[in-house]
């Protein structure tokens, strides 16, 4: 059964290539230390992605927490990963909050953010949809929330898209699909 | 399954995360209270307190335990410790522990901090110190509280922020600690979100 699970999956990330054939993974933004970064500032790594924001007004998805846990479960190999957030809520989301965020989560994860047409354009790259909503709280501009596709992405050592996972998926789930890539 | 329709099954699966208009985000998860049919028992926790001691539920064997698990980095769950902190001096003296369990990655050093900044007095630092409570509770957003029976079983959860410190709050943490049947009726308020805390 388990073989067939095995033959199963690789089956179905090959069909899921059609679609993701359009997820270029291209982007231009800043990191949360302010550098200027693309999809070639990683060069050599496997990249490990997801997009969101930060200000989660009601409930927070622990997305960043199990990519985090990931990195742990790779042991030495987490050096050959770079796990990334990209903010799709940059006006909120500045270089200086981005960094205390994503380095509560792990030293080496990558926090990016840009101006809006660079955030639109790597959200396009990665067919990430994203929506604003209206403030709730009509005396507060920032209380709005952003709905946003979910999910993690791995792009390989070139930037190069291979596979999308579920939110829900757990740490150990993600680093066996890692390290049949950093396998390969 | 048949091989055909777990193929189908996954294709399905993966059409609609790439396909759907705005695939729903955590935001969109279900909040309020969620009593189980049956009572799950809780599976083993490394928990720890600010000094690195063993703080685990074993130090409430016999009493039911409102078990809240947040994050520093979780606005919405910074923004409901207050009500804990004030629910915790009114519940205890009924027999029903209040234990605020931190899942940061820092380990108790954003568990302090957040308490010094928010005045906390009356919670205790209590950390997932194996880091793996959200993956092994199967709790995808925060906070998540769970209430945990005196036999130390998850009876029911609530996802979302809630106002802990009102009546409502009150009169279901009697009913846990009575070991009378929840129900989702019994659920207190959700927590209006407001500006950041």
């Amino acid at each position: 059964m388990k073989r067939l699970l095995a033959a199963l999956a690789v089956l179905v990330l090959t069909c899921a290539a059609a679609p993701a054939a359009e997820v270029t993974g291209r982007f231009n933004l800043v990191d949360q230390r302010g550098n200027a970064v693309s999809e070639a500032s990683y060069d050599g790594k496997i990249r490990l992605m997801t997009f969101g924001y930060t200000f989660c007004p009601d409930i927070c998805p622990t997305t960043l927490n199990t990519m985090a846990g990931t990195m742990d479960l790779l042991g030495d190999k987490a050096s050959e990963v770079v796990p990334i957030f990209v903010t799709v809520d940059p006006r909120r989301d500045s270089v200086a909050h981005l960094r205390e965020y994503v380095e509560a989560f792990s030293p080496t994860m990558v926090g990016l953010t840009g101006n809006q047409e660079a955030v639109d354009a790597a959200a396009k790259a990665f067919r990430v949809r994203y929506v604003l909503n209206p403030p709730m709280d009509a005396n507060d501009p920032n209380s709005y929330f952003v709905d946003h596709s979910a999910g993690i992405f791995i792009m390989d050592r070139q930037g190069r898209f291979l596979a999308k996972l579920g939110h829900r998926s757990e740490p150990d789930e993600v680093a066996a699909r890692l390290m049949e890539v950093l396998e390969k | 399954m048949n091989r055909r329709r777990l193929l189908l099954t996954g294709l399905a699966t993966l059409g609609a995360s790439t396909l759907s208009p705005v695939a729903a985000q955590a935001a969109k998860a279900q909040q309020g209270l969620f009593v189980h049919a049956e009572p799950r028992p809780l599976p083993a926790l490394d928990i720890r307190d600010n000094e690195g001691r063993p703080a685990g539920l074993d130090g409430f064997r016999g009493r039911p335990v409102l078990m809240n698990l947040w994050a520093s980095w979780c606005l919405p769950c910074v923004a409901e410790l207050p009500a804990l902190d004030r629910l915790k001096p009114q519940i205890e003296p009924e027999g029903v522990a209040v234990m605020a369990l931190c899942l940061d990655r820092s380990g108790a050093v954003g568990a302090v901090n957040t308490y010094a900044r928010l005045g906390i007095g009356n919670l205790a630092v209590h950390v997932d110190y194996e880091r793996k409570a959200g993956e092994v509770l199967g709790v995808p957003v925060l906070p998540t509280t769970l209430l945990v029976d005196a036999a130390g079983r998850e009876v029911a959860r609530f996802v979302g922020p809630a106002a802990w410190d009102g009546a409502e709050a009150m009169t279901l943490l009697r009913a846990l600690k009575a070991g009378k049947p929840l129900d989702p009726s019994m659920a207190p308020p959700l927590a209006k979100p407001k500006t950041n805390p």
